[in-house]
């Protein structure tokens, strides 16, 4: 896809995600075993042949540096273009705080913008579990002729903020700031493609008037001047991850087959940085129901509904139930664990027992012990 | 050798024989070479050789292929799965090839193979070459024996493992001297002097190796074998061969039944330790989503790997990636290689089944041990489907082009 561009948003961090992102950004928070949120535009971009990509981000992107390496799972690794990390630069004395919106994002990063040789752009969001066929969007923003093509749900997991009213041709010029399923609109994914040149011309009209937005500022001034914006629909799973809650959630969906078939279809592989490990092994006291495990464990007690994910070690008679263990967790036997959620390293003694709800998973932080 | 094809030059660089093609394997070898077969879950047989070389510090590697070598080729890529894809080394699959004026030949055999490739070998320059086998599974330091081989000024020294007398018989056995050299060489005798068998892991000194390749090849009655000829060459010849004694895991899996042993061992952590992380096994895999495990499946005492998904029963198993295991099938004392299918009331005991094999409903592959002869582990090679209610009994070996 040579005249297509990635620009990938990596740089927010949602507060109610609450310990989940202490020391990472909601982009390169862990997901279904073995992922990090971050495959997913990465993957769709890289599965529509855009191999040249930048990554927004702005602070605790250590774990997401780790995470893209050279980008060479995604075949990102390139002699020319490939994948670029875009940390803040440019940006006036005064800004110490973090971006307040989209359009300053990219005005931070406008001499990259600038130089971009593609002539179209692909915005994604980095925090969005969906395996969206870009070749396809694009396929349709090239026959609608417009400059601008949202990247839309019909059926989200959860509500989204903003809503296009679609026409009978498939294109809209009406999008509405709401939350209620009773607009019958089509839901925005916050994944945009557009025309570099009419970009920058937000970008160029935000920076002047002092506005920080894409949707609330930069796209309601181009619907309201006449603009209309082509819709592309992705029928398949997607969930935006904002919260601790919905995070649970969109995990546990994975269980779901036909949910897990949606997000993982064998022609749009997500790839991801590969670790070195073994197979898991099952004990003879193992018994597991329901569960997505990942490569390297060792699984010797009571799992059911549960996401579990590399080198974690469950010991003889450990119970589980609908609980995120994420890499290299160690639960010793006898604890009893539900509607929880460990983070890497965690480590939980022989006698815890902890329950959560799964409106309001336990979230025992990265490294604990307890 | 022109100058300027000349590497940057190296003390140590590995060979490995991987052309092997596994004719006691038949079903499972009939399409692809025995170094590519998949092994133990996660791996491939070439992963051991090549991960102890990455792990032992030697990143100049040729792989010496033949038979079937297109999976190995594109299993290998780049190597940079092994961290081979460095700017002074890497990984070289070496195929025979024709010079002008030559009529090409196939390796006659593992020393003609290497001669084949003096070539390659010049580029680096190197002190020492270290020749290994692509179908043995075994963790090695290799610069341990370099260092032994070095301190003992040998012109060869051959790992070395100690077996019992009764299996001696089907072993390289090296007969040792009062100095602790080796003396004698015995290519399977059937009243063994000593118990130390050839792990066929071999470091030669390579003006040494060099001078005993070109003088093999110009013998018309030599079989260009390194067991066969050039080790006994050397030891008439008065050259210093020298025993490395290694006493860990390893297993030459040539047999069908010496394969299911040894994918049985990796149920065990105590024979070789695959979660060492000292000394990581490793291997080229595209990722795959992870394992799911159905709400009616029971999985226990096996290992499982990513893209598989579980609904029915397993145990005692060793399953790799992206197989199936229907509801109310059971998988027992089985290897499934990569893509394995197990559809619904279908049955594998006591069985390997091949890359991307389907088994239809209430298929029955294999029994369990009956006591006699007659039995062993039943096969089923690799992209075949076993019709609905088939029986495949134990000891059969099934591959395409046979209908069942």
């Amino acid at each position: 896809m040579p005249d297509y561009h990635g620009i990938i948003f990596a740089y927010n961090t949602s507060r109610q995600l609450g310990a989940l992102v202490r020391q990472r950004t909601s982009s390169s928070l862990p997901f279904c075993c073995r992922y990090r949120l971050i495959d997913f535009p990465l993957s769709s971009l890289s599965n529509a042949g855009i191999h040249d990509v930048g990554v927004i981000m702005q602070r605790d992107y250590q774990s997401l540096l780790d995470h893209l390496g050279s980008g060479k799972e995604w075949d990102d690794s390139r002699r020319k273009g490939g994948l670029r990390m875009l940390p803040p630069f440019g940006l006036p004395e005064y800004h110490t705080g973090a971006y307040a919106g989209t359009m300053e994002a990219l005005n931070a990063v406008a001499s990259y913008i600038h130089s971009i040789p593609q002539s179209n752009l692909v915005l994604m969001r980095g925090y969005v579990a969906a395996n969206i066929d870009i070749a396809a969007a694009v396929a349709s923003h090239e026959a609608s002729h417009l400059p601008i093509t949202a990247i839309c749900a019909r059926n989200p997991a959860e509500p989204l903020n903003y809503q296009f009213l679609p026409e009978a041709d498939g294109s809209s010029q009406r999008m509405v700031r709401s939350q209620s399923p009773e607009i019958n609109g089509l839901w925005s994914l916050e994944a945009y493609i557009i025309r570099k040149d009419l970009l920058l011309s937000m970008m160029r009209t935000c920076q002047e008037d002092n506005k920080v937005h894409f949707h609330s500022d930069a796209l309601f001034d181009y619907l309201r001047s006449g603009g209309r914006v082509n819709l592309y629909v992705h029928e398949s799973y997607a969930c935006v991850i904002t919260s601790d809650e919905n995070y649970f959630r969109a995990n546990m969906d994975m269980l779901d087959a036909q949910s897990r078939a949606s997000v993982f279809p064998p022609h749009l592989p997500l790839r991801t940085k590969i670790h070195e490990e073994v197979s898991t092994y099952y004990g003879e006291t193992a018994k597991v129901q329901n569960c997505l495990i990942a490569d390297g464990c060792r699984i010797e007690g009571e799992l059911e509904h549960c996401l579990i994910f590399s080198g974690v070690h469950i010991e003889p008679q450990v119970r589980l139930q609908n609980c995120i263990v994420m890499r290299g967790a160690v639960i010793h036997g006898g604890a009893q664990l539900q509607n929880v959620v460990l983070d890497k390293y965690s480590e939980v003694s022989a006698t815890t027992v902890l329950r959560g709800s799964d409106k309001f998973p336990f979230v025992l932080p990265k490294s604990s012990k307890i | 050798m022109a100058p300027s094809l000349r590497c940057m030059k190296k003390s140590c660089i590995a060979m490995i024989l991987a052309g092997g093609q596994g004719s006691r394997l038949y079903a499972l070898t009939r399409k692809v070479a025995k170094p590519s077969m998949p092994f133990g879950g996660k791996y491939r047989i070439i992963d051991f050789p090549l991960s102890n070389c990455a792990n032992s510090g030697i990143d100049t590697v040729g792989v010496l292929t033949q038979y079937r070598p297109l999976r190995l080729n594109s299993y290998i890529g780049s190597g940079q799965a092994w961290d081979m894809d460095t700017s002074d080394g890497g990984v070289f699959i070496l195929p025979p090839y024709v010079s002008s004026g030559e009529t090409g030949s196939w390796f006659s055999g593992t020393a003609n193979a290497i001669y084949q490739n003096i070539g390659f070998i010049e580029m680096y320059d190197p002190d020492d070459v270290l020749i290994l086998s692509g179908d043995h599974v075994y963790k090695m330091d290799y610069s341990l024996m370099l260092r032994e081989h070095r301190e003992h000024k040998a012109d060869c020294t051959i790992a070395v493992l100690q077996v019992s007398m009764e299996d001696a018989p089907r072993f390289g056995i090296m007969n040792l001297g009062a100095d602790g050299c080796i003396a004698e060489f015995e290519e399977k005798p059937k009243h063994p002097k000593s118990d130390l068998a050839s792990m066929g892991i071999y470091v030669f000194k390579w003006e040494t190796l060099r001078k005993y390749l070109m003088e093999d090849e110009a013998d018309p009655e030599s079989q260009k074998d390194f067991g066969k000829n050039i080790i006994p060459k050397m030891l008439s010849g008065g050259a210093r061969l020298w025993p490395y004694h290694f006493d860990g895991y390893w297993r030459d899996v040539g047999t069908i039944t010496s394969l299911w042993d040894a994918n049985m061992d990796m149920l065990s952590t105590e024979l070789i330790n695959l979660y060492d992380p000292d000394w990581p096994i490793l291997s080229n895999w595209p990722p795959r989503p992870p394992q799911y495990i159905g709400p009616m499946a029971s999985v226990t005492h096996s290992i499982v790997t990513e893209g598989c998904s579980i609904e029915g029963l397993v145990e005692n198993s060793v399953l790799s990636d992206s197989t199936t295991v229907a509801p109310g099938a059971q998988v027992s004392y089985s290897v499934l290689m990569p893509g394995a299918v197990v559809e619904e009331g279908a049955v594998v005991e006591y069985a390997i089944i091949g890359e991307n094999t389907v088994l239809h409903k209430g298929a029955h592959v294999g029994a369990p041990p009956d006591g006699t002869d007659a039995w062993g582990v039943a096969t089923c090679g690799p992209d075949i489907e076993i019709h609905a209610g088939a029986r495949v009994p134990a000891g059969a070996m099934i591959y395409s082009g046979q209908e069942v």
